[in-house]
């Protein structure tokens, strides 16, 4: 078990360079479009593997970093190759292993222009986000972070939709100003932190309000288009609609979450403080997110559109649950973030198996699906429901833990009431209902009337066994949560810690906090 | 016989200036030669001028030291700064000369081209080794006056011979406003040494200090000008889009290194006791040349224009690090210049050779398809315009990062800001250029001119680019021993 760290072995450093060294491999030495397929498939495989042992030999007794790895990079500025992880981000490096492997295995067939470029585009991607969610140097973490842009602009932008050119500037854009900000925050940090990029130094340190408060809207920013929060969310629309299949599903799988992890990583143990005073503005931005994004969801023609207003709505509640600093909303946030990332996935990937055959995402195009497709039907309607946070699938667990995290949130911290605020997020569960429902109603029930619905055939083998690994994980999390929630439970307990301990001390915050808001104020 | 006597004692240490009189004696010999080689093989000239720009290098490293040394009576100074300079534009003068081989080929007087190109760099190396205004002025003019006549060497083009005359009367113009302010300073300080007189302007009373504030002023536009800072840009879009393509590659890196390496020396050794004066004169300048240069870039249809504009924004967040006016903000100017030289010159050799008969593919159009037709070319160039863009694991991120850095470090969180911000818009213009490049039909094809030199260009400024990229780590050291002992 421990023989993984016994021996020093750079696990995580092979989990981020094994897909780029396929993806060399790929370009220089392999020729047929085939070829390129299998071995893009093993790549991803082979670095699925590599990171199983991040689980199966995790210590889950402390919240300490694990699997860590320290080499100077760039001595001129203290920039240090510095990885690790904890209960929080490890879960999303093996869920990044394992859809990379599903998105690869989606686009064997739709995509059939410029494998080669398709799948080295997805390794690379592949490297940079286990990167993010690996580094535990702030720069390190910030390189990968907007390295990711130059795949995912291809992606969208070469094997997209009509729209794509549009959709693609946009996303870019969006993400690019937002985390250009979080580039000079960091410098900030760096220069008040004494000359450090180490994220566990940065933790530690004690900003005073005023850089709390400045560096926390930096961040915010960063953070809130990537999540996306209302009201910087329009880029995510678009991009879902324009990006092939395996796009969306890394998208909403992967993409989505990294700004969430932004919050735990950075916002709340180096900004404690700021991350209590702005806490009512991320609830009330999150609470607009679930409710206000759920009502535009119910209004999609497109069933990618609606599919992504949902993931909107849905990141909502990760927002919710982690600026409410309990124990349980927490660790019902990362649940969530990981649950979504397979019912998400699966929905995007539903779309993507009919859109394969008649070419269309309107949901009018479609009506009776169920007829001609009937174990089709069966896996949506799956995750449909669990789109829904039905007890029994993964996204109840993650719910249901923020709803009772928010309800027992300390009141004094938030401005409304946390009864009110639990009431407010639990509507969402019947709209979400709405939307979901109706939309299946639509596609899957009834007769099927066209011609070209008609003309459907069922999921092949291949389609299924994408689906299979996806379906296995929401129901296992959804009815036994208890080992996730045992890798979660220390790393977040020491999370809630560091939130909920003010950096100031007792007798100067409250002056400091009166005279920065004035400061901010005038 | 009478004995020969000098009428000064001859100078110390004469062979600091080795390089520069290599220099000056192959510009000659190479002149000599294009007049006695028929045309057809005037690529001779070409590659003696590249073997001498080698054997200059050469010397250069062996008579520099780590400290500062001078000759001609403290005229001339050899430091550490003023070696990697040089080595810089040397770096480019052989750059541009590689990308000239074959583009400058039909035209007359071929030979006299290179030639032209090593009195710029002469002048060049001589105004970053100027340790006195009037080295500088004649290193300054000596480059001018090539670097008019190269930029309107196509004589028979209408766009290349009215460049060459906007960029000559703007240049000219921008040479009296320096002589003009260096007059009230000189007239204050009785010196044209920069310690020296940065030592008596540090001392004068208020009485003599507007004439030393206006002289600050104009000798400080005067050399905007020739950084092509806005708001005295002008010349820049139009200069580098009539200039052979070669010349627009090499003057956006060359001439850029050695006056803001002057910048840089006046500012820190002249105008030192003025910094707050001057501070927030290069504030106006860079916030407007990033504003300027990153926004206007994006309504440019044609990409050397394009990348005129994009030069001037790159020159506002150089002078960033000036503003920091720290060790730092030095070394992240150097960092920054080092990088761009790689990236600019990867970028005009892919320019250079799309080439459809005798039409230069210059439109942004002429990019769309090329990742079908040339896909090794469409990722380098992909490469690079993203490192233009500054985006990580590419050389650009590293030299916008620098130079943040700097700024911050210094408190100027707003400055930052707004660098980041400009730096985020000016993504737009070059990853359109990706856009059309990978997303969008051909529209014409290019019969690209093959020619190794342009494609070992290419394919070792994106090498170099990547490499940088993931490990910044020497390109910084290097540039940080490199300021040792200027600040």
């Amino acid at each position: 078990m421990e023989l993984y760290n016994v021996l020093d072995f750079p696990i995580l450093s092979l989990a981020i360079f094994l897909p780029t060294f396929g993806a060399l491999i790929i370009w220089l030495f392999i020729k047929n479009d085939n070829m390129v397929r299998w071995a893009a498939l093993l790549t991803s495989v082979a670095t699925f593997i590599v990171t199983l042992p991040l689980i199966f030999s995790f210590d889950k007794t402390t919240s300490h970093m694990q699997f860590e790895e320290f080499h100077p990079w760039i001595s001129a500025v203290n920039i240090n190759y510095h990885l690790g992880v904890d209960g929080i981000s490890m879960p999303f490096i093996v869920l990044t292993g394992l859809l990379i492997i599903i998105c690869i295995g989606s686009a064997w067939k739709c995509i059939q222009t410029r494998v080669k470029e398709y799948m080295i585009s997805f390794l690379i991607l592949e490297t940079t986000l286990i990167g993010v969610f690996s580094a535990l140097d702030v720069m390190l973490f910030y390189f990968f972070w907007e390295a990711l842009l130059i795949p995912m602009y291809l992606m969208i932008g070469v094997w997209g939709g009509k729209n794509r050119v549009y959709a693609t500037l946009k996303f870019f854009l969006y993400t690019l100003a937002g985390s250009v900000l979080m580039l000079v925050a960091l410098l900030a940090m760096y220069f008040e932190a004494g000359h450090t990029f180490s994220m566990l130094d940065l933790m530690n340190y004690k900003f005073d309000f005023q850089w709390q408060f400045w560096i926390f809207i930096a961040f915010f920013i960063a953070f809130a288009v990537k999540v996306p929060m209302w009201p910087v969310h329009t880029w995510l629309p678009d991009a879902h609609t324009e990006a092939p299949t395996a796009g969306s599903v890394i998208l909403a799988g992967i993409l989505l979450k990294m700004g969430a992890y932004g919050y735990l990583r950075f916002s709340l143990p180096m900004l404690p403080d700021a991350s209590q005073y702005f806490a009512p503005m991320m609830i009330g931005l999150s609470l607009v997110a679930i409710v206000y994004i759920s009502l535009v969801a119910m209004m999609q023609r497109d069933m990618k559109r609606l599919i992504a207003y949902s993931s909107i709505a849905h990141m909502g509640f990760v927002t919710l649950g982690t600026f409410v600093f309990t124990q349980q909303a927490l660790e019902g946030a990362v649940i969530g973030m990981i649950s979504h990332g397979f019912i998400a996935a699966a929905l995007f990937l539903c779309v993507g198996v009919m859109y394969d055959r008649l070419h269309t995402r309107e949901i009018s195009d479609y009506g009776g699906v169920a007829n001609v497709m009937p174990v089709f039907a069966v896996i949506m309607l799956l995750f449909s429901m669990a789109n829904i946070a039905l007890p029994g699938s993964s996204a109840f667990i993650g719910e249901i833990m923020v709803l009772i995290g928010t309800f027992a949130a300390d009141p004094s911290a938030l401005v409304i009431s946390a009864k009110w605020i639990a009431i407010a997020a639990t509507i969402s569960v019947v709209l979400s209902a709405c939307y979901t429902l109706w939309m299946y109603k639509r596609v899957i029930m009834g007769d099927a009337i066209k011609d070209s619905v008609k003309s459907m055939t069922d999921i092949t083998f291949r389609e299924f066994s994408l689906f299979a690994p996806l379906i296995i994980l929401t129901i296992w999390v959804g009815f036994y949560p208890l080992p996730v929630l045992d890798l979660l439970h220390e790393s977040v307990a020491h999370l809630v810690e560091q939130a909920t301990t003010s950096k100031l001390d007792a007798a100067t915050a409250l002056i400091e906090h009166s005279t920065a808001l004035n400061a901010v104020t005038h | 016989m009478t004995e020969v006597v000098f009428p000064f004692p001859f100078p110390q240490h004469l062979e600091l200036i080795l390089p520069e009189i290599i220099l000056a004696v192959m510009g000659m010999v190479t002149l000599m030669m294009s007049v006695f080689i028929s045309k057809s093989r005037q690529n001779i000239v070409a590659w003696t001028a590249i073997v001498s720009l080698v054997a200059v290098g050469a010397t250069l490293l062996s008579v520099s030291g780590s400290d500062h040394q001078h000759t001609f009576y403290g005229y001339f100074l050899l430091d550490p700064l003023s070696t990697y300079a040089k080595l810089l534009m040397i770096t480019a003068t052989v750059f541009g000369m590689l990308l000239s081989l074959n583009y400058i080929k039909d035209l007359a007087n071929v030979g006299e081209y290179y030639t032209l190109m090593l009195f710029a760099l002469l002048g060049m190396m001589l105004m970053v080794s100027a340790n006195n205004f009037v080295i500088m002025y004649l290193g300054l003019e000596l480059m001018a006056l090539s670097v008019y006549v190269l930029v309107g060497y196509q004589r028979d083009v209408l766009r290349s011979t009215e460049a060459s005359l906007k960029y000559f009367i703007l240049g000219a113009l921008s040479s009296c406003m320096l002589l003009y302010g260096l007059t009230f300073l000189y007239g204050t300080t009785g010196s044209f040494f920069f310690a020296e007189m940065g030592d008596i302007i540090a001392g004068t009373g208020d009485n003599e200090r507007l004439a030393v504030l206006t002289g600050m002023l104009f000798v400080l536009a005067g050399l905007a000008f020739k950084v092509s800072v806005a708001p005295f840009h002008m010349w820049t879009p139009d200069a580098y889009e009539g200039a052979p393509t070669p010349i627009t590659a090499f003057m956006s890196v060359a001439p850029k290194v050695a006056g803001l390496i002057v910048f840089m020396r006046i500012v820190e050794e002249v105008f030192q006791s003025l910094q707050a004066e001057y501070t927030p004169i290069l504030i106006f300048f860079a916030v407007l040349s990033m504003a300027v240069g990153n926004i206007a870039a994006i309504v440019q249809r044609n990409i050397k224009r394009m990348l005129a504009y994009s030069t001037i924004g790159h020159v506002g967040f150089i002078l960033l690090g000036m503003i920091a006016g720290t060790i730092q903000g030095y070394t992240a100017i150097m960092t920054y210049m080092t990088i761009y030289l790689f990236m600019t010159m990867g970028v005009f050799a892919i320019i250079i050779m799309m080439r459809r008969d005798d039409i230069q593919g210059e439109l942004l159009d002429d990019f769309a398809g090329l990742s079908k037709v040339r896909p090794g070319y469409a990722l380098a160039m992909g490469l690079l315009m993203f490192s233009m863009a500054g985006i990580p694991f590419l050389g650009g991120f590293w030299a916008k990062y620098a130079v943040f850095m700097a700024v911050v470090e210094q408190g100027h969180i707003v400055l930052a800001t707004l660098g980041v911000l400009f730096s985020a818009i000016g993504a737009f213009y070059y990853i359109r250029i990706v856009k059309y490049m990978y997303f969008d039909e051909e529209r014409v094809s290019f019969n690209f001119a093959k020619s190794v030199p342009l494609q070992a260009t290419v394919v070792f400024s994106t090498i170099v680019i990547v490499a940088i990229g993931l490990y910044p780590d020497p390109v910084m050291q290097i540039c940080k021993l490199a300021l040792a002992g200027f600040v």
